[in-house]
């Protein structure tokens, strides 16, 4: 059943910003390397879209910034419960990873004098500490990275979804896909396999993600018997763009004009609402608290026009939109929104803060998987503060990289277990067959992602996720089994690759409803209406998930106890 | 609720010599992208439409770019409008429907 067989030391999973970054390193530490990717390698991915932040401690805004200080903020932002050894690690080798990407060829504004200009989103920063390019800061880094890739002709396969991880007795093996262009299906052998496959953003209606952010590679790990860590804390933000259509769910960040004269956002009845759903009552508080606001609003019957907040830019004239926001006023202008006059903003999904459990290497709790960026999980605990993100895919992808082309270099030979490989190849061609007639995948994706965002959303309780848990079983057990495909070709059908994620979507929901109901408290990016305070006596722990016997087991561990220095 | 109608090129490499163009009638609630209609079409009309669905959306990485009437467009960044007629770029072989081979 296998279509084509390929061998590498080094096989990547995702080709985003961490997935290249793994990439070279891996190859630079001698290993042959493969990057695959759902996508367009170097393309896809949300490392591109970044406009938040990129939070180095180098202090030039302010000289008594440093990694200590950044250590202190992004613990304070995980509410407690990231792994320290692992914030310790990206806030000081975030310096090194920046010179290595500038390096690389990435280059970010400066002031005339040369020192780069560094600027602070919200008050989970201490000090200005995100560099910027223009606000588009995903482009230099991918660029950098996809010229470094190309310079070392690292092997790189498009549109390939992988859907099983294989294994060798107690470490991986390999893996089994499907080209998307022809409709092959593909095994993989490998002596490390780094998953940097993103997140999960299409299982909420409203995501800041790409389309394709399905959650893939949790589950992935979850079934090859890793752990996941952290997964009911969802960060959801408050600052999409809602109206028009056509550009909802992108980002806008308004907070940097906050200083530039703009109007913190007000509800229908012209309030300004902010400073009293943050426990610390900033008018500008982090992230998360703008989504829990706006809902809150919303609830009331205060909410904007299509159920969000109104942000008004004040005095803030389209020059300084262009010099501060170029890249988001001009896409926004393309669409004939006028910038200049107030805009609806609301929640929608953005990062997932938990995800497969790794250490300082970025290796999962399984031998040879190693896991980067938002599909890892230790780095932020219940929360992360904009701009760690592409701190931290290119201090972890570099780790990961050097980590899994030492191990697949030096281990023995691994060999392949024939029927775990036909087992995968079977699955994936099971949808393709003729006697089915139940919904489609889109319909089931539709389904699920109301009952998501009706019950695991910014504001969850038991009985919401009790009801989540039992109806996304009922459609694995009924509608996933049945599920229909508009035509049976194998070559560019995109109905079966949906059809494939969203299987690994029902999956995954089981356990982000699942973690969400084991938490009885709130905390960072979780809110439960029925426990809404913090239990630190109780909850100063994490939540663990693996699956055993078919059966998924969520375990409460406190937490990493890690001092800094 | 407004209508709109989209031509889109199909070509199914099994069953057709070239490709053609086919109109779909879809409803949208305001403005919404060319990217986003062609959604609409794969989700309400014909789910045997083949398109890529890794894009940015927002008009960053250029996977989503199409001849729109003609011209070289990035899909996610221009509006959909009554009539418009959508299709892989020339010079590119086309693998089936809308997905065409990249490099």
């Amino acid at each position: 059943m296998i279509d084509r067989k390929i061998e590498t030391d080094v096989l990547v999973i995702g080709g985003g910003g961490g997935g290249l970054r793994a990439a070279v390193a891996a190859h630079d530490t001698g290993a042959k390397v493969l990057v695959l990717s759902k996508g367009i390698v170097g393309k896809s991915g949300l490392t591109q879209t970044a406009v938040t932040g990129f939070q180095v401690a180098l202090g030039y805004a302010d000289p008594r910034d440093n990694p200590a200080v950044h250590y202190a903020d992004s613990m304070k932002g995980s509410y407690g419960l990231a792994d320290g050894e692992l914030v310790e690690i990206f806030t000081r080798e975030g310096i090194d990873a920046f010179k290595d990407i500038e390096d690389f060829g990435a280059r970010f504004d400066r002031d005339s004098d040369g020192s780069l200009i560094q600027r602070k989103l919200d008050s989970s920063q201490t000090y200005a500490r995100s560099v910027k390019k223009g606000d588009a800061l995903g482009t230099p880094i991918m660029q950098a990275l996809r010229r470094q890739t190309n310079k070392r002709k690292i092997g790189r396969l498009h549109e390939v979804f992988v859907t099983k991880i294989l294994k060798d007795d107690d470490k991986v093996a390999g893996a089994v896909g499907v080209d998307f262009r022809t409709g092959e299906i593909l095994q993989i052998k490998a002596g490390a396999i780094i998953i940097a496959a993103g997140g999960a953003g299409e299982l909420f209606p409203v995501n800041s993600n790409t389309p394709d952010s399905t959650g893939d590679g949790y589950v992935l790990a979850l079934e090859a018997g890793a752990d996941l860590v952290d997964m009911e804390f969802i960060l959801m933000l408050g600052h999409a763009v809602l109206h028009p259509r056509a550009v909802r769910g992108v980002l806008f960040t308004f907070q940097y004009l906050l200083p530039k004269g703009a109007r913190q956002l007000y509800n229908s009845d012209g309030e300004t609402f902010l400073a009293k759903y943050d426990p610390e009552g900033s008018n500008n508080p982090a992230r998360h608290i703008y989504a829990r606001a706006i809902y809150g609003e919303v609830r009331a019957g205060r909410g904007s026009l299509h159920g969000g907040a109104y942000f008004d830019p004040g005095s803030v004239t389209e020059k300084t939109l262009l010099e501060s926001l170029p890249s988001q006023t001009k896409y926004l202008e393309s669409f004939g929104v006028d910038m200049t006059k107030p805009l609806e903003v609301g929640v929608a999904a953005h990062y997932m803060c938990g995800g497969i459990k790794i250490d300082a290497d970025a290796q999962s709790t399984l031998k040879g998987l190693f896991a980067v960026g938002e599909v890892s999980g230790g780095p932020h605990g219940g929360g992360r503060i904009g701009g760690n993100s592409l701190t931290e895919i290119l201090v972890f992808g570099k780790r990961a990289g050097d980590a899994a082309a030492e191990l697949a270099l030096t281990q023995r030979e691994i060999s392949m277990d024939l029927k775990q490989v036909n087992t995968a190849s079977k699955s994936l061609l099971k949808h393709l067959k003729e006697d089915r007639n139940g919904k489609r995948p889109n319909e089931i994706k539709k389904n699920l992602q109301e009952i998501m965002n009706e019950n695991v959303g910014v504001v969850r309780n038991e009985n919401g996720l009790k009801s989540a848990v039992k109806s996304i079983k009922k459609i694995i057990s009924t509608d996933l089994n049945e599920m229909s495909l508009s035509n049976r070709e194998r070559v560019a059908n995109y109905d079966w690759i949906e059809a494939l994620e969203v299987s690994f979507m029902l999956r995954l929901g089981q356990v982000l409803a699942g973690a969400a109901m084991m938490r009885a408290e709130s905390r960072g990016a979780h809110y439960r209406e029925d426990f809404p305070k913090q239990n630190d006596s109780e909850w100063l722990k994490n939540i663990l998930i693996r699956k055993k016997n078919e059966v998924l087991e969520f375990e409460a561990k406190p937490v990493n106890k890690w001092q800094f220095g | 609720m407004e209508t709109i109608e989209i031509t889109l090129f199909r070509y199914d490499p099994k069953v057709d010599l070239e490709g053609k163009e086919v109109s779909y009638e879809i409803s949208t609630d305001g403005p919404i992208s060319v990217l986003q209609a062609i959604r609409r079409v794969y989700q309400k009309k014909d789910a045997s439409l083949s398109f890529r669905n890794s894009d940015c959306r927002r008009g960053v990485c250029g996977i989503c770019s199409m001849m729109v009437d003609g011209r070289r467009k990035l899909t996610c960044m221009c509006l959909a409008k009554h009539g418009m007629v959508v299709g892989p770029p020339p010079n590119r072989r086309v693998i089936k429907d809308l997905v065409f081979e990249t490099d």
